[in-house]
């Protein structure tokens, strides 16, 4: 019985992820596309994909944006309020190494200097079919 | 009855950008309000020096996302400005078409985080769609929906095809026809006026003190338009009406940006038909002569300004960049004083903040 | 803006001081003044002209001295240009008489280490909340000072 639902727990998790968008710093070019994710062209919700409004209730941080000092402990304070099992997926050039931003004194880098990133999604700014793809190859990974 | 803070941000649904706001409330009253930016705050001012001038227009586009292209057109325009370089006439009419198309975008953009803020969900769906229209458009003629690289010292790269300015008038038609639709929806639908009218309310006056720029201004009877007070690229050769309003709520703020969403249309229109022949860009050499430029223009949300100064090698000694936002920010406790905790949302989204333009 | 007029009440506050009016792209005019004149030639500018609308302060730091640029809007530009000693980084704030100045000062003060002083709230407004390096540092400078 508990092995039945182990398994409808894991195929309900792969097939409905929901995401949280967090900015940690980038020029909002990333966090646009992510939002035009939601709206009618993309519309990812009708593939299971919620954007949700609380740590507590997601499964993957979609975070854009390189980390700069005054996001550190938030991106990180954020991340632990999310329930295991959790992944990361950098959104946008910033996110995956800090990108034209990365000598400013104030930027860290890419989220990896803060947090375990679990897939990279390159752009500048990423495309929505960028975001859907990598979703996709994150949760075939997860299997 | 006693009071409680409420902090709201860095993270937050209805933040699409990290902010912080602390609201101080006595029951369901705001009595008090503070704000904390720069969390999006990268240095760009510092690492423009370190860039040389070509880079830079890399780096100016980046500075924001919505507002990228005009970014990099007052930028562009300061160092030709220092370099006397005379961009030729088809190439500014390029140049302004993707900052009309812009302001198209970013103000459909806005309607939409409004209207999602009150809860209008269908507004929100519906601008989205129909803004994608118009990155279609900015794709077809750049490759890129959101930083298009169009603007290069001395001119722009990228060229209108006949057959493309055909398309893309029947684009805009269509696109027209559903602003109209929007037009009514502000103008008549009762819920969204209950929701917006008589909040957020700023005097002509204290406009003027806090020298607020943009629809925010013009929503409050402010008649300032740098596209008409000080025209650059060719708006002096386009006709079109600056759209003001006096109430100077969140209500007159959404007027007045989907009036200007239609006239930005129509300046589309006169860019896409009255297009000259000619060459795109003049070549430009890589120093710049010493000297220093102030170059304004008129963003989606008010006055930009860039000062440049040189000092006669390849790389800006300085660039100053004054965003819009940051003259809205400074509105925010006198705007929020007093107001339900229910229409806090509402009257951060009024104003439009783009915390990447103000933080850099 | 009626700048030959301006232009002529400000020599008239400040006889002594030479003030180089000179054209600056795009459209501007740019003045010099000292730093303790730059207080009195904006209440000029308010209380006489109705100027009120300060689009920016630049701050520059250029060796020697550090330079503030504040600039002025009406149909045309106008930017008041004061020098700053490196060893006294101090100047009266404008916010009494132009509201509007106060998150521009809060910038300049902390990227440059100038002081405005009467300045309502001179909290940091961009850097983050552990920027607090001793002896301070300010990003826009060239060298950072043992001694400010």
């Amino acid at each position: 019985m508990g092995n039945i639902i182990h398994r409808i727990v894991r195929w309900a998790r792969r097939r409905s992820p929901w995401v949280l968008h967090f900015n940690s710093g980038g020029c909002n070019g990333c966090d646009i596309e992510i939002v035009d994710l939601l709206t009618p062209r993309y519309d990812v919700e009708r593939v299971g994909i919620l954007k949700e409004a609380s740590p507590r209730h997601a499964d993957i941080l979609l975070c854009t944006g390189p980390v700069t000092r005054q996001t550190r402990d938030r991106l990180r304070r954020i991340y632990e309020q999310m329930p295991a099992p959790k992944w990361v997926v950098a959104v946008g050039t910033c996110s995956c190494s800090g990108g034209i931003f990365r000598d400013g004194y104030n930027v860290l880098g890419g989220i990896d200097q803060v947090l375990p990133v679990d897939m990279y999604v390159p752009g500048c700014p990423c495309r929505p079919e960028a975001v859907i793809e990598g979703l996709v190859q994150l949760l075939e990974q997860v299997e | 009855m006693s009071r409680m803070t409420i902090p709201i941000g860095p993270q937050h649904p209805a933040l699409k950008e990290p902010v912080a706001f602390l609201l101080t409330v006595e029951g369901e009253r705001i009595v008090e309000s503070a704000l904390r930016i720069g969390y999006v705050h990268r240095g760009i001012e510092r690492i423009f020096q370190r860039r040389t001038y070509v880079q830079s227009v890399h780096l100016a586009e980046r500075v924001c996302g919505i507002c990228s292209h005009v970014h990099s057109t007052a930028y562009c325009q300061g160092v030709e400005a220092l370099l006397g370089l005379e961009v030729p006439p088809r190439g500014l009419y390029v140049r302004t078409l993707l900052c009309e198309l812009e302001r198209v975008h970013s103000h459909l953009l806005w309607l939409g985080v409004l209207a999602s803020n009150l809860g209008f969900e269908t507004i929100f769906m519906y601008t989205w769609r129909d803004r994608e229209i118009v990155l279609d458009i900015m794709e077809e003629l750049s490759g890129g929906r959101v930083a298009h690289a169009v603007n290069v010292i001395g001119g722009v790269r990228v060229d209108v095809a006949p057959d493309q300015v055909r398309s893309i008038l029947a684009q805009l038609d269509e696109l027209g026809r559903q602003v109209e639709a929007f037009v009514g929806v502000i103008e008549h639908e009762r819920t969204f006026q209950a929701r917006t009218r008589g909040v957020g309310y700023l005097s002509a006056d204290e406009i003027r003190r806090y020298c607020v720029v943009g629809p925010v201004a013009r929503a409050s009877g402010v008649d300032v338009d740098l596209r008409r007070d000080a025209p650059y690229a060719v708006y002096d050769r386009l006709d079109f009406r600056v759209v003001v309003a006096h109430e100077g709520d969140v209500w007159a703020r959404t007027m007045v940006r989907i009036l200007e969403t239609v006239e930005s249309l129509s300046l589309c229109r006169q860019l896409l038909v009255g297009l000259p022949d000619g060459p795109l860009v003049s070549r430009a050499p890589r120093r710049v002569p010493s000297g220093e430029v102030v170059s304004r223009c008129e963003a989606p949300r008010g006055e930009l300004l860039y000062y440049v100064r040189s000092d006669g090698s390849d790389r800006p000694a300085r660039v100053k960049v004054r965003t819009p936002t940051l003259t809205t920010l400074i509105t925010l406790p006198k705007q929020l004083q007093d107001v339900n905790t229910a229409d806090a949302f509402t009257v951060l989204s009024g104003v439009d903040l783009c915390i990447a333009c103000a933080d850099r | 803006m009626k700048l030959d007029a301006l232009l002529e009440a400000l020599q008239e506050a400040f006889p002594f001081k030479e003030l180089n009016p000179r054209p600056v792209p795009v459209g501007e005019t740019f003045i010099t003044l000292p730093p303790d004149c730059l207080h009195r030639a904006v209440g000029l500018l308010v209380e006489r002209f109705d100027l009120r609308h300060l689009s920016a302060i630049t701050g520059e730091d250029v060796g020697d001295e550090i330079v503030l640029l504040y600039h002025f809007w009406d149909n045309q530009g106008l930017t008041l240009r004061t020098a700053l000693r490196r060893a006294e980084a101090r100047i009266a704030t404008v916010t009494d008489l132009i509201p509007g100045a106060a998150l521009y000062e809060r910038e300049v003060s902390e990227m440059l280490g100038v002081t405005f002083e009467g300045h309502p709230g001179p909290q940091v407004l961009l850097l983050p909340d552990d920027w607090d390096d001793e002896p301070p540092s300010y990003p826009l400078r060239q060298r950072q000072e043992e001694d400010s």
